[in-house]
């Protein structure tokens, strides 16, 4: 009988060097389940009853049995399957499939989120009951021939009279069970989970700002006694606890000796365990406070999926951790707590990802039918910067963007739109950019000489610690998939200047360096501002001279938009009403109108990106002729500034998409085409305004013979009004000097205007 | 005090006891206090406030804490300097058929053991420092101390007995501080020699981050553990300057054993009382707190109400002063008088309107000598607050000037910049010489940019900054115009004397300051006529010089509420406003 577990003293043969594990000299005074069943409100308490929890074994083995998902599978049955195949090992119970469960037992729901640690316990039961047999083969690990010598053994070594003796369940095990929270709703802040939630399952979110190594946590100590040959168990719940040292069974209590325990570790059970800290995201710290943490216990198959840095949602079971030992004496009965993880969740900050929240969806929709969107949601943008309507509008579509192509030849089309915003110091171009960073859900910004050594593309470092070489990606790859804003574009150092080409076509930064050839995907759209390059404007200089970048990296940006200071009394006058009314009134003054919540903007643009539009066949040969006639144009002036290529139809067909996704249309139409068409032409303009006084035609005339050649061209008659401003404003005259011209001309009977809608009927003659 | 079981100053204790029983036997049950208050306040109130006991209530600080004794009342004033989050205790519980609190107490006296009676409660912790830069002028009602301790001096003796057992070592690292706080009159020179030391010292706390120095109490410094019951968060922010009336207690938490602690310290648990040993950071169980505003430092007992007459005398006083100072240079005296009135009124689009910071050009190496230092003494005799920093390549590479969380001990460490509000913060640039600056220098040269434009100081969260706004007067002395700080006002100064600051009479100090910390929150309007005619000028202004941004049209409303404010208005008036236009031509003309 002595040497009952011959084959247990063969496996310790290979003991782990350090366990690692340290044993505290004092056990903790109470047992944590008990703390917390005191802990717990006392309504909980009356609910469920002291000890009614085998009533409850039987529900929640109902519920694992006959729970049918969506579709008809019996899902947590599979999963016992996977369980008992060995294939996985966490099973997790979702409290929304509770709530779905057809018998469902509202009562027995808020038991489980009231007191989900013992009912983790409750589950396992229930689990061990209704475990099937493996249908798989598998390989036979140590642990498993100990549980066959054990049950071999099982008659003649155990005597029933000592619970330390009965194999706990727990060993038996090889799952982890999990309850999961609902993941309706918004989760919890750490500031918002008071005392009143010890015990309940909450969810949180926050941001990892520390992790401790794995570490192994005891959690069934089985020890052989050399006196009586029999295997003891001890069950461990706590971090700490006290070995045993006195043998408890029959034989050697009988024997009067104390029996001479030796603690098995190969045999005992551990789980993995990983600590972390949690801290309160910046966005819901109130304002004049400081971030909270929160201790967050990780186990088992938990363990290592957070780092440092994450954003991440648990869900988990708020608990008191009680002081042990002197501490305890020294604190009285103050506790600390933590959040033992029952579920983890990283954040996704991808438009592709965004989840609509219930209202939401419904107040796109109206916002969708609204026809006025397009103005709204440019307006929307910075809304405290005074004006600047066009190129609000241009960063909007930036948002949006177009679809990327990718031909059956593997070319790869971007879909992402570049906006190059150049100015005079102070026009608020820095504002601007930021703004759109905080609307976009995943931005970057950055100036062009970069704070850190790694630049806008990415560098090759070495790692301090372990010498070895790191690639570690730039501004542009870690806004991936979203928009990088460069603040001080001209002032770009050269070898980033090089590399943007590249990121900024393909999409790629390529790094050759210190043995590491790779590309990284930098598929991102680039919002630049520059300042000019004397500091100021200078108007008596080509606009080619005031933009310090070469034309290789111009024709990239889809936009270039200039923004001058120029004086302008209205302007000042405005300025200077806006300055006394914030000194007098300590506020902005109204906007006169309100300008949407970032939050709705973000969530409608997220819904438009959905979207991915295409061009009709009709409309094919009308962008053609577009983007020829600026061709001529362009070959027609003997002093072309701009380079008109295969990019521009690009940047066109990319506009148009972008302009089809806002109005949640499938496809391009051809007021899409007519809009892109207009703000590339605005754009161009803001660059060269100053040219067409010297083209010799008068305003008034020059929009006569737009208008003219539009109708010659189409060969009609008659010309709405929407659509003559939209050709006029394209070639960058003001709606004022369109009505000016439109009467006089049909002063001199050359046309005749409707008196209402100002279409325009020309005479025929 | 009408047969009061209890004292309040002595047993505070008592109170809370004895309330808290009547509270109970009238039927109440304890579960109905959750996060609420049962009745403890109100007596506390009325014998603070109602029957004037405030004044009785010591002042913790560096030298009263070696005789307070533990469990009486006490009062703090300082600076929520980081928050430690929340702190479950067990606050009421029955002992035998009998209900307890444990409330407003470090430990209870309840035996070990469970019983399902309880409540379970929660308590935030500050930890608040005394106000950064704080003249010692402003270490007010010195009387009640004095008071104090003359009745308690028997007491005394016993204390210090009881106190040496576990702080003797303690206790000699605090004597020095003491005897210089005996003898700190009204004297600068003795400023002068406890503040650089101060200074030093917390850029050294700034520059390593080692878990001592954090709360390292050096001399005349002392931190407290404030924990505060049943408060609205938004009522305590950081950076804010309270007075907080508590419960003390000291070293009732045993002091640690290394050895416990590191059994555990290979987790990531951090022990409060590891951090701040109780003998070195006080506890305050905080009953009652007010805010404190710039003139609750002021000694000004007798609250004047003077006239806009008088108002115009101290104004012309103060001005006289400045301008001696400043080596006879009126126009700088103006601007500086405007500056040293200058606050954040309102924030509107992430600007900071109302404040007015001003860079003083033309001082060199020498100028510096003279003026400088006599200008430090000037704001440092008038404002309670105030900082200053010696710009140099080396400062600006090495000193970590923002907040920044360290995630080791969970502690947001100081930084130089981390200044309560109404703060003065002079810069002198004059050092500055050719350098490199290295990474740190340049986030630092930044924060300072941001701190000048914005009023704001990122705080360093490691994985997130987080602005927080401040209100901080901002003066720059340096050759050229600083380009490094852009000051709303470029003024060159032109000193045409050197006067020495004479020591003038104590009244007339505690006029400017009463005037200083006061005319500064006037309210200020313009009338429909007088905004005509700004409107205006600012259109021509702007018309004249195209270089004009908004930023200066509203600076040059800021003098304008700050000039009408100076004389005690609060309407601007065509006259003040002509002031500012021909300041501002003067101060143009200086800078061509």
């Amino acid at each position: 009988m002595i040497l009952t577990f011959p084959p247990k003293q063969h496996f310790l043969y290979h003991l782990p060097p350090n366990p690692l594990l340290s044993f505290a000299s004092s056990e903790s005074p109470f047992s944590l389940s008990l703390l917390l069943r005191l802990l717990l409100p006392m309504s909980a308490m009356k609910d469920s009853g002291p000890l009614d929890f085998s009533a409850e074994r039987v529900l929640a083995k109902e519920f694992l049995a006959n729970f049918a998902d969506a579709n008809g599978e019996a899902k947590y049955l599979n999963i016992l399957q996977e369980v008992a195949n060995r294939r996985v090992r966490a099973i997790q119970i979702d409290l929304e499939d509770v709530f779905n469960y057809k018998d469902l037992d509202e009562d027995f729901l808020r038991r489980i989120t009231e007191n989900t640690r013992r009912y983790i316990g409750i589950f396992a039961d229930a689990i061990d009951e209704l475990m099937p047999e493996p249908t798989e083969a598998f390989i036979d690990d140590d642990h498993d021939i100990l549980m066959t010598q054990r049950s071999d053994d099982g008659p003649d070594t155990v005597d029933n009279t000592d619970p330390r003796q009965k194999m706990p369940p727990e060993i038996k095990r090889y799952f982890e069970v999990y309850i999961r929270a609902s993941s309706k709703g918004r989760p919890f802040t750490i500031r918002e989970v008071k005392a009143s939630y010890i015990g309940q399952l909450v969810r949180i979110s926050g941001i990892v700002t520390r992790c401790s190594d794995v570490k192994p946590l005891m959690q069934v100590a089985v020890y052989t006694c050399e006196d009586c040959g029999f295997e003891i168990y001890q069950e461990v719940t706590a971090r700490v606890f006290m070995p045993l040292f006195e043998c408890p069974s029959q034989r050697c209590r009988t024997n009067q000796t104390k029996g001479n325990l030796i603690l098995q570790l190969r045999a005992s059970k551990f789980l993995k365990f990983q600590e972390a800290k949690l801290q309160e995201l910046a966005e819901h710290v109130p304002k004049g406070h400081i971030p909270r943490t929160m201790t967050v216990h990780l186990r088992g198959e938990l363990t290592r999926k957070v780092a440092p840095g994450d954003v991440v949602e648990l869900s988990g079971i708020f608990l008191p951790i009680p002081y042990t030992g002197f501490r305890a004496m020294r604190a009285g009965l103050v506790a600390d707590t933590f959040l033992e993880a029952m579920s983890v969740t990283h954040f996704k900050k991808k438009y592709e990802e965004y989840e609509l929240r219930g209202d939401e969806e419904e107040l796109i929709a109206r916002l969708a039918e609204d026809g006025d969107i397009y103005n709204k949601l440019a307006r929307s943008l910075a809304p405290e910067i005074f004006g600047h309507e066009d190129i609000k509008k241009a960063l909007l579509l930036l948002l949006v963007g177009a679809p990327h192509r990718k031909l059956k030849d593997g070319m790869k089309i971007r879909g992402d739109l570049h906006i190059c915003l150049m100015g005079d110091p102070g026009v608020a171009k820095s504002q601007l950019l930021k703004h759109i960073i905080n609307v976009a859900p995943r931005g970057v910004y950055t100036t062009g000489k970069g704070s850190s050594g790694v630049g806008l593309t990415a560098a090759v470092q070495k790692d301090p610690v372990t010498n070895e070489m790191v690639l570690e990606g730039g501004a542009l790859v870690l806004a991936d998939m979203g928009i990088c804003a460069i603040d001080e574009f001209d002032k770009m150092e050269e070898s980033d200047r090089t590399a943007i080409h590249e990121v900024m076509e393909q999409q790629t930064v390529s790094i050759a360096k210190a043995g590491i050839t790779t590309s990284l995907n930098a598929r991102t759209a680039v919002l630049a501002a520059a300042n000019p390059a004397w500091g100021r404007y200078d108007l008596r200089r080509t606009p080619a001279e005031n933009i310090n970048l070469p034309p290789a990296l111009l024709s990239r940006f889809d936009l270039l938009w200039l923004i001058l200071d120029r004086a302008d009394m209205d302007n000042d006058l405005e300025m200077a009403r806006h300055v006394v009314y914030v000194h007098q009134n300590r506020e902005s003054p109204a906007l006169g109108f309100t300008p949407l919540e970032s939050s709705v903007l973000r969530a409608y643009i997220s819904a438009a990106r959905r979207l991915s539009p295409y061009v009709p066949k009709d409309l094919e040969e009308y962008i053609a002729s577009a983007y020829s006639s600026i061709r001529q144009e362009e070959a027609k002036s003997n002093t072309p500034h701009s380079y008109t290529t295969v990019r521009t139809l690009l940047s066109i067909l990319r506009i148009s998409a972008a302009l089809a996704r806002l109005r949640f249309s499938e496809t391009v139409a051809q007021s899409d085409v007519d809009e892109a068409l207009r703000l590339m032409q605005m754009s161009k303009f803001s660059l060269y305004s100053d040219d067409r006084q010297k083209s010799g035609l008068d305003a008034i005339s020059d929009i006569y013979s737009i208008l003219r050649d539009e109708a010659a061209r189409t060969n009609k008659m008659d010309v709405s009004y929407a659509h003559a401003l939209n050709w006029i404003s394209r070639k960058g005259y003001s709606e004022a000097q369109l009505k000016e011209c439109l009467e006089e001309y049909a002063a001199l009977n050359v046309w005749q205007i409707h008196p209402h809608t100002f279409d325009i009927r020309f005479i025929d003659v | 005090m009408v047969g009061l079981p209890y004292d309040f100053l002595v047993n505070p204790l008592g109170a809370v006891r004895s309330t808290f029983e009547k509270a109970i036997s009238s039927g109440s049950n304890p579960a109905s206090f959750d996060g609420k208050d049962w009745g403890a306040l109100e007596p506390f109130q009325h014998f603070l406030f109602d029957q004037n006991g405030l004044s009785k209530v010591p002042i913790l600080n560096a030298s009263s804490v070696k005789w307070v004794q533990p469990n009486t009342l006490v009062r703090f004033r300082g600076m929520i300097q980081d928050m430690l989050g929340n702190e479950f205790y067990v606050g009421a519980y029955k002992d035998g058929s009998t209900w307890k609190t444990t409330k407003f107490m470090d430990s209870s006296q309840c035996p070990a053991g469970f019983s399902p009676d309880m409540r379970i409660w929660e308590r935030r912790l500050l930890y608040c420092v005394p106000v950064p830069g704080q003249n010692s002028w402003t270490e007010s009602s010195r009387l009640g101390e004095m008071n104090h301790s003359a009745e308690g001096t028997s007491e005394n003796r016993q204390k210090r007995c009881r106190m040496d057992e576990n702080a003797a070592d303690h206790m000699d690292l605090l004597a020095p501080s003491d005897e210089l706080q005996n003898y700190s009159g009204g004297k600068k020179l003795k400023d002068e020699q406890l503040s650089p030391g101060l200074q030093s010292q917390n850029i050294s706390t700034v520059a390593t981050s080692s878990l001592s120095t954090v709360c390292n109490a050096s001399r005349g410094f002392l931190p407290c553990l404030v924990k505060i019951y049943d408060t609205e968060e938004s009522e305590l922010k950081l950076n804010d300057v309270f007075e907080f009336i508590g419960v003390i207690t000291l070293g009732t938490e045993h002091k640690v054993d290394k050895d416990d602690y590191d059994e555990f310290s290979n987790g990531l648990s951090e022990d409060l009382s590891f951090q701040f040993p109780p003998d070195m950071v006080p506890r305050l169980h905080c009953v009652i707190h007010r805010k404190l505003a710039v003139h609750d430092f002021l000694h000004t007992y007798h609250v004047l109400e003077p006239t806009t007459h008088q108002i115009k005398e101290i104004r012309t006083a103060l001005l006289n002063h400045l301008t001696v100072a400043l080596g006879n240079d009126g126009v700088a005296a103006h601007f500086l008088l405007l500056h040293l009135l200058s606050k954040v009124h309102a924030r509107v689009d992430s600007m900071a309107v109302g404040k007015l910071s001003l860079n003083l050009t033309g001082f060199n190496r020498e100028s510096m000598s003279i003026f400088g230092n006599q200008l430090r003494l000037t704001v440092k005799s008038l404002l309670p607050f105030t900082e200053y920093i010696p710009l140099t390549v080396e400062y600006l590479n090495t000193a970590s000037l923002a907040p920044k969380k360290d995630y080791e001990i969970n502690r947001l460490v100081p930084g130089v910049l981390q200044l309560a509000e109404g703060s003065h913060l002079m810069i002198d640039e004059t050092q500055l010489e050719v350098g490199t600056l290295s990474s740190l220098g340049v986030e630092n040269a930044r924060l300072l940019k941001n701190l000048m434009e914005l009023q704001k100081v990122e705080y360093d969260f490691k994985y997130y900054k987080m602005d927080m706004t401040t209100d901080v007067q901002l003066l720059i002395l340096s050759e050229g115009k600083s380009n490094i700080l852009p000051a709303d006002l470029v003024v060159p100064f032109q000193p045409s004397s050197v006067g020495s600051s004479a020591i003038t009479d104590m009244d007339a100090l505690e006029a400017w300051r009463w005037y200083l910390s006061n005319v500064r929150s006037l309210p200020h309007s313009i009338e429909t006529e007088m905004q005509q005619v700004v409107e205006n000028d600012l259109v021509a202004a702007k018309q004249a010089d195209r270089n004009l941004g908004s930023q200066d049209l509203s600076r040059l409303l800021t003098i304008g509420r700050l000039i009408s404010a100076s004389y005690g208005e609060t309407c601007l008036s065509l006259e003040h406003w002509q002031m500012v236009k021909e300041l501002e031509r003067l101060r143009r003309e200086r800078l061509r």
